[in-house]
């Protein structure tokens, strides 16, 4: 989307990017003016300063505990049926784990770990992370795994066709994760927005660092191919098509 | 809702954030206080997951639009499915001038879209009343262009035949 004017007049979306402080300086100062000079978009405008007003003093604190309950609640869905699935595939091999380690300088983050396909949409992967009998939380930086967490991902394969996490643990151990022991990538939905893979993994002993990736593609790619790939370059790993996202992971004791 | 986890911080952020955009917009749709601020809500819920994987955020708005216009296009047709007949202060006003012309004012589309079929109704929403072009409420919808053109102009012939047989353009 995105036209400053429409039929004489400023989109919505023109006026709630503006309200966002989100359109570039000059696009921004060109919407300012019309609204000088424009009583329709000037009185729309106002409306909208409003609405924020009211929304900030009255309903976003009154509503924000709603919200947040129902998120919870979608939460405890993903929840129970993570521990529904009782097809948890156990590694026999090192998973390390969680916790984006601290990345020096010139390491390559999610965003940046991208092969090919340009101008798409970007991929993404997220790592989830159960914990006895406790609730689901989002492996990020800081937080460390042990063994015997289960994990499970959450992948947008901004348009690909084939899908496969993989991991390569600190002993250098190549595993498929998705699907779990899989010979080469699964086909995946035509799909731009996030999809939760239903395989968990259970941690093994194997303490250390892990780096999981999950490998898009328009054509299937062979566990093979992506276990050399990483094995060459496990910081940037290069397959024709193939677009990678990675997280790295640090398991310890508990 | 497919996603399932999300922090009470982050989801604070991206509601503050993205509030006002929903609030104002089911506001102005329902224009209710009360209607508004639930919906607000239950849109926020319902499109967390997009503005957490949108690039920017004209991507997060125009999921916003989209399921904001459903959930309170769904609303109204609710409610009219139960309501008393329309007050005749709340039909357009007649002037003689073509529903084109009239549709022009987004108070005198909105009046309309309420009577509109329910495909058309958010296509009708997004072009007359949010200002976007053809080729963004096509983008938007997920739907081509010339099916935007055809949903429009059928909006327009029956919003003709609506004034018309209520005497009102």
């Amino acid at each position: 989307m995105n036209a400053l004017l429409s039929r004489g007049h400023l989109s919505s979306e023109a006026i709630d990017l503006l309200l966002l402080a989100a359109l570039p300086a000059p696009e921004a100062n060109e919407a300012k003016q019309h609204l000088d000079g424009c009583d329709d978009c000037r009185a729309r405008w106002q409306q909208l300063n409003e609405d924020k007003q009211r929304f900030e003093q009255f309903v976003f604190a009154r509503t924000l505990p709603k919200v947040e309950a129902r998120v919870a609640a979608a939460r405890e869905g993903f929840f129970a049926r993570f521990k529904l699935k009782l097809l948890i595939p156990i590694l026999g091999v090192a998973t390390a784990l969680a916790v984006v380690a601290t990345m020096g300088p010139g390491t390559q983050t999610e965003d940046d770990l991208y092969v090919g396909i340009k101008g798409a949409a970007q991929p993404t992967l997220e790592v989830f992370a159960v914990r006895g009998a406790g609730g689901v939380f989002l492996v990020t930086a800081g937080v460390t795994l042990q063994p015997k967490d289960r994990i499970g991902f959450m992948v947008n394969t901004a348009g690909a066709k084939y899908l496969m996490v993989a991991s390569r643990d600190g002993a250098g151990v190549f595993s498929v994760y998705h699907p779990f022991g899989a010979q080469q990538s699964q086909p995946v939905g035509p799909t731009k927005t996030k999809l939760e893979l239903p395989t968990k993994v259970e941690l093994d002993e194997t303490l250390g660092a892990e780096r999981v990736v999950a490998v898009l593609s328009d054509e299937p790619v062979t566990a093979q191919q992506v276990e050399a790939a990483l094995k060459a370059d496990p910081k940037n790993p290069q397959l024709p098509g193939v677009r990678f996202v990675a997280t790295e992971f640090v398991k310890v004791a508990p | 809702m497919e996603l399932g986890v999300h922090s009470n911080e982050r989801v604070s952020t991206l509601y503050r954030k993205f509030g006002t955009a929903i609030y104002s917009r089911c506001r102005r749709l329902l224009k209710d206080d009360a209607l508004a601020e639930d919906a607000t809500q239950e849109v926020f819920v319902r499109v967390l997951k997009h503005i957490e994987s949108a690039p920017d955020d004209a991507t997060a708005l125009a999921w916003i639009y989209r399921i904001s216009t459903n959930y309170c296009l769904n609303q109204i047709r609710d409610r009219s499915r139960q309501a008393e007949p329309t007050a005749p202060d709340e039909m357009p006003e007649g002037d003689n001038t073509s529903p084109e012309v009239d549709l022009l004012d987004r108070e005198t589309a909105m009046k309309l879209i309420r009577r509109a079929p329910e495909k058309l109704q958010e296509v009708a929403m997004l072009y007359y009343v949010d200002g976007l072009e053809q080729e963004q409420v096509a983008t938007t919808l997920g739907i081509s262009r010339r099916t935007v053109i055809n949903r429009l102009q059928e909006f327009i012939d029956r919003s003709k035949k609506f004034v018309s047989r209520d005497g009102v353009a």
